[in-house]
C-alpha cells in the first residue's frame, strides 16, 4: 500500500460525526450596492495605507499616472504586461517597457481584474497580461481598476471569476502596501513587496 | 531546543529561565497589547454578532470537511493533478523530508527559498536541506532573523516576536560582513531596508521555492498563502519549482469556504480586516506566462493527523493556526514561546503537541495551562482548547506517566504563587480551574490544585477580579 492508501483508509476508518456542508452568512459590509459600495471600497483602500485617485476614462491614465511619478519623485518609467486596456494608450513621454518584473522596479502599472468593497482589496489575475511579479517587484505599484468590476465581496468576487471562465496560475488579492511588524514589534510598509500602492479606479460601466 | 530533541518535558526549567530573561520579558511585554487590543478592535468594527456567527460558520464548515476528509482529499488531488501539478502524501515528518528532499535535488537547487511554513519547521526541512548540501533561505523577515540567530519561531504567526531590536541590530552586523561596518543601523526603517536589499537578491537566486498553505481548496486545486509582507509571492513566483507544504486539514471545500475563513483568519490573527496578500495558486505558470513556476509540487502532510480523527482530539483540526490563543493566553505572555519546547506554542501547541509527538514527550504541555478558558473564548473556530487539554491529562494520568496525580497541579500552582508580579493572575486563574475542573468528570473532578490551595494559607488572599474584568471589558 502507498502512503497515499494508508493515509486515506485511516481516514476512512476514523468515525469523524457527520456534519453538513452548510451555507455561512455573508457580512453586512459584504452586500453593499450601488454608491455605497464604491465608498466603501475607496474608504478601505485608504484604511489599507494605500492611496486611490479617480479617472474619467482609461484615456486620462498616462497624465494622470506622469503627475503621480512625479509627485512622488520618481522616474518617467513604468513597467507593464500586455493588458489590452493599456495597449491603446499614449503615455507620451513616459518611458514604458513591458514583461514581468526585474530586481530592480521603481514603478509597475496591472490592471485589476476586480475590486473588492469588503476589504478594499484588489484582485489581480496572473498571466501576459498582468505578470504576477509586477505585483510584488514595484517599489511603488500602481493598480487600475474600473468602477463596474468592484464587487461587493467575496461571493461575488468568486462569481465572477467563475462566469468570466478564468483559470490564471495566481489569483492575488492585494489590500495595500506590504508591511512588516517584525522587527521591535512595530508596523513599517514595504517590506519585500512595494513600498506603496496607488489605484486608479476609472468611472464608468456601473449601471 | 531541535525539532527531534523537543524540551517540551522541561516546561518548568524552561518557564523558570524565561522569567530570568530580561530581554525576552521587555520583548514579550512589547507585543501583549498590540495583539489583544488589535483583534478586539477588529471583532467590534464588523460587529460582534457576525464575528461570532462567522465563527461558527468556520467551526461548522471545518466539522463537515472532517467528516469528508479523504473524499476532498481526493478530490483536491485531482484538480491539482488536472492543473499540471503533483501531489505528493507523506505520512511522517520524515518521509516529508524526503520528499522535498528529492524534488529539489531533481531541480539541481543549491538555494531554496522560504515562505513561512510551520508544517517546515514540523518536518525539520530546514536542517535535512542544509545537511544535504542545500542552502535554505528563510524569506520572512522575522524567520529570516530567527535563522540568523540559530533559533526557531516562538510564534506561530509572529516567529521573532522575542527578539529585541538591538539583538536584530546584532545579528544584522554580523550576517551582513559585505556591508559598511560603520553603517547606520540606528533606526527601524534602516534595518528593514537593510534585510529587504539583502533578501531581494537571494529571491532571484534560488532554483525552488517553498511556501506552506493556509488552505487548500478541493474545488478548484488551488493552495492559498496569506502573509503581510509579499515574500511568499516572491518565493513562489521566481524559482523555477514551486513547493507547497500543507497538512490534510487544510482541505475547504469551495472558494466560498475559503472566504468564509479568511473574514476571521486576519481578525482573530493580526486585527487586520485582511492580510496584505492573499494569494490563491493552482499548478505551474501556464504555457503563455511570462513569469511564475515551471513545476508545482504539494506535500500533504498526515504526521499523526489522520490518528486525531473521530477522538476526543479530532475539534483540534479545525485550528486555522490565526495564534489567537497564544496572544491572549497568561502563561504564553508570561514565558514566550520557546519554553513550550517544540514547534507549536501556547494552548493549541499544547493540545497538538501531545498529538503529534506522543504523550511521553508532550504530556507536561496540557498542564501549563491555567485553565482560564481566555483561548476558547477567542478562537476563531471554537476549539474547546481547555477541554482537550484535560483530556490529555487524563490520558497522562492513565498512562501513569505523572507521578502522583496531583504534583503538577502543585507544581503550577506553587510556580504561579511564588511570583508576585503573577500571583493574582494565577490565583483568579486557579479558581476558573477550579470551578471548570469541578465540573469534570471521573478522576480529574478531584485532582489538580485544591490541595495545593488549601495547604497554602500563608498566601496574601486574592485581591478582587479586576484581571478578568478588564479582559472582558476590553472583549466585548
Ligand atoms: S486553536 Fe483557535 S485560536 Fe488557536 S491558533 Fe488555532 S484557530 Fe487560532
Amino acid at each position: 500500500m502507498s502512503a497515499r492508501d494508508r493515509i486515506l483508509s485511516r481516514i476512512r476508518k476514523a468515525e469523524a460525526p457527520a456534519a453538513e456542508h452548510l451555507a455561512a452568512p455573508v457580512p453586512g459590509i459584504a452586500s453593499l450596492e450601488g454608491a455605497a459600495r464604491i465608498e466603501r471600497f475607496c474608504a478601505q483602500v485608504e484604511a489599507a495605507s494605500a492611496t486611490l485617485s479617480r479617472l474619467d476614462s482609461f484615456e486620462a491614465l498616462p497624465a494622470a499616472l506622469a503627475d503621480e511619478l512625479r509627485q512622488r519623485n520618481l522616474p518617467a518609467a513604468i513597467r507593464m504586461g500586455a493588458d489590452p486596456d493599456f495597449a491603446h494608450l499614449d503615455f507620451g513621454g513616459l518611458q514604458v517597457s513591458h514583461g514581468p518584473g526585474r530586481i530592480e522596479e521603481p514603478a509597475t502599472l496591472s490592471r485589476a481584474t476586480f475590486g473588492m468593497a469588503e476589504t478594499g482589496s484588489l484582485v489581480l489575475l496572473s498571466g501576459p497580461d498582468n505578470p504576477v511579479t509586477l505585483t510584488f517587484l514595484g517599489e511603488t505599484h500602481f493598480a487600475v481598476l474600473q468602477e463596474s468590476d468592484v464587487k461587493a465581496g467575496f461571493e461575488d468576487v468568486f462569481a465572477g471569476l467563475r462566469a468570466a471562465g478564468h483559470d490564471p496560475r495566481t489569483v492575488n488579492f492585494v489590500t495595500g502596501p506590504s508591511r512588516s511588524a517584525d522587527i521591535g514589534q512595530t508596523l513599517q510598509l514595504g517590506a519585500h513587496g512595494p513600498v506603496a500602492l496607488h489605484v486608479f479606479l476609472v468611472a464608468g460601466g456601473v449601471e | 531546543m531541535s525539532l527531534d530533541n523537543p524540551t517540551t518535558p522541561q516546561f518548568k526549567a524552561n518557564a523558570r529561565q524565561a522569567l530570568a530573561n530580561e530581554n525576552l520579558q521587555s520583548a514579550l511585554r512589547g507585543a501583549r497589547n498590540g495583539f489583544v487590543n488589535g483583534r478586539a478592535a477588529a471583532r467590534a468594527k464588523l460587529g460582534p454578532d457576525e464575528f461570532d456567527a462567522l465563527r461558527d460558520a468556520g467551526r461548522d464548515l471545518k466539522n463537515h470537511v472532517l467528516a469528508n476528509l479523504g473524499d476532498y482529499l481526493e478530490a483536491y488531488e485531482a484538480k491539482v493533478t488536472a492543473s499540471g501539478g503533483h501531489v505528493h502524501w507523506a505520512e511522517t515528518a520524515e518521509d516529508a523530508r524526503a520528499i522535498v528532499l528529492d524534488i529539489c535535488e531533481q531541480a539541481g537547487a543549491k538555494t531554496v527559498n522560504k515562505g513561512k511554513t510551520m508544517i517546515s519547521e514540523e518536518c525539520g526541512i530546514n536542517d535535512h536541506l542544509a545537511a544535504h548540501g542545500i542552502k535554505p533561505v528563510e524569506t520572512d523577515l522575522g524567520e529570516y532573523i530567527i535563522q540568523l540567530r540559530g533559533e526557531h519561531p516562538s510564534h506561530i504567526i509572529a516567529p521573532a516576536v522575542h527578539v529585541t531590536v538591538p539583538e536584530v541590530r546584532d545579528a544584522f552586523m554580523e550576517a551582513h560582513p559585505h556591508l559598511d561596518a560603520e553603517r547606520d543601523l540606528s533606526g527601524l526603517d534602516t534595518l528593514l531596508a537593510e534585510a529587504r536589499g539583502e533578501l531581494r537578491a537571494k529571491y532571484f537566486e534560488a532554483e525552488v521555492g517553498i511556501t506552506g498553505a493556509n488552505m487548500l481548496i478541493a474545488e478548484t486545486g488551488q493552495s492559498i498563502i496569506v502573509t503581510n509582507e509579499g515574500n511568499g509571492d516572491l518565493s513562489q513566483s521566481l524559482p523555477k519549482v514551486h513547493i507547497v507544504m500543507a497538512s490534510i486539514e487544510k482541505i475547504v471545500p469551495t472558494m466560498e469556504d475559503a472566504g468564509t475563513v479568511l473574514r476571521i483568519l486576519a481578525r482573530s490573527a493580526t486585527g487586520q480586516d485582511m492580510s496584505v496578500y492573499t494569494t490563491l495558486s493552482a499548478g505551474p505558470r501556464r504555457a503563455e506566462d511570462p513569469d511564475g513556476p515551471e513545476e508545482y509540487h504539494v506535500v500533504l502532510l498526515d504526521n499523526g493527523r489522520s490518528n486525531m480523527l473521530g477522538t476526543e482530539f479530532q475539534d483540534m483540526l479545525r485550528c486555522i493556526r490565526c495564534g489567537a490563543c497564544i496572544n491572549h493566553c497568561p502563561v504564553y505572555q508570561t514565558v514566550g514561546g520557546h519554553a513550550y519546547g517544540w514547534v507549536y506554542p501556547g494552548p493549541m501547541g499544547s493540545v497538538l503537541t501531545p498529538s503529534l509527538i506522543g504523550v511521553e514527550e508532550g504530556g507536561q504541555l496540557p498542564n501549563a495551562s491555567t485553565f482560564c478558558g481566555r483561548c476558547e473564548d477567542v478562537c476563531p473556530m471554537r476549539i474547546p482548547l481547555p477541554k482537550m487539554m484535560r483530556h490529555w491529562r487524563e490520558r497522562e494520568f492513565e498512562k501513569k506517566l505523572t507521578p502522583g496525580a496531583t504534583r503538577w497541579g502543585l507544581g503550577v500552582w506553587a510556580w504561579f504563587a511564588r511570583r508576585p508580579a503573577l500571583y493574582r493572575l494565577g490565583t483568579r486563574m486557579g479558581m476558573a480551574a477550579l470551578r471548570v475542573m469541578g465540573r469534570g468528570r471521573g478522576k480529574l473532578a478531584s485532582v489538580p490544585l485544591a490541595g495545593g490551595w488549601t495547604g497554602s494559607r500563608d498566601m496574601p488572599a486574592p485581591q478582587g477580579d479586576t484581571f478578568m474584568a478588564q479582559y472582558k471589558r476590553a472583549q466585548r
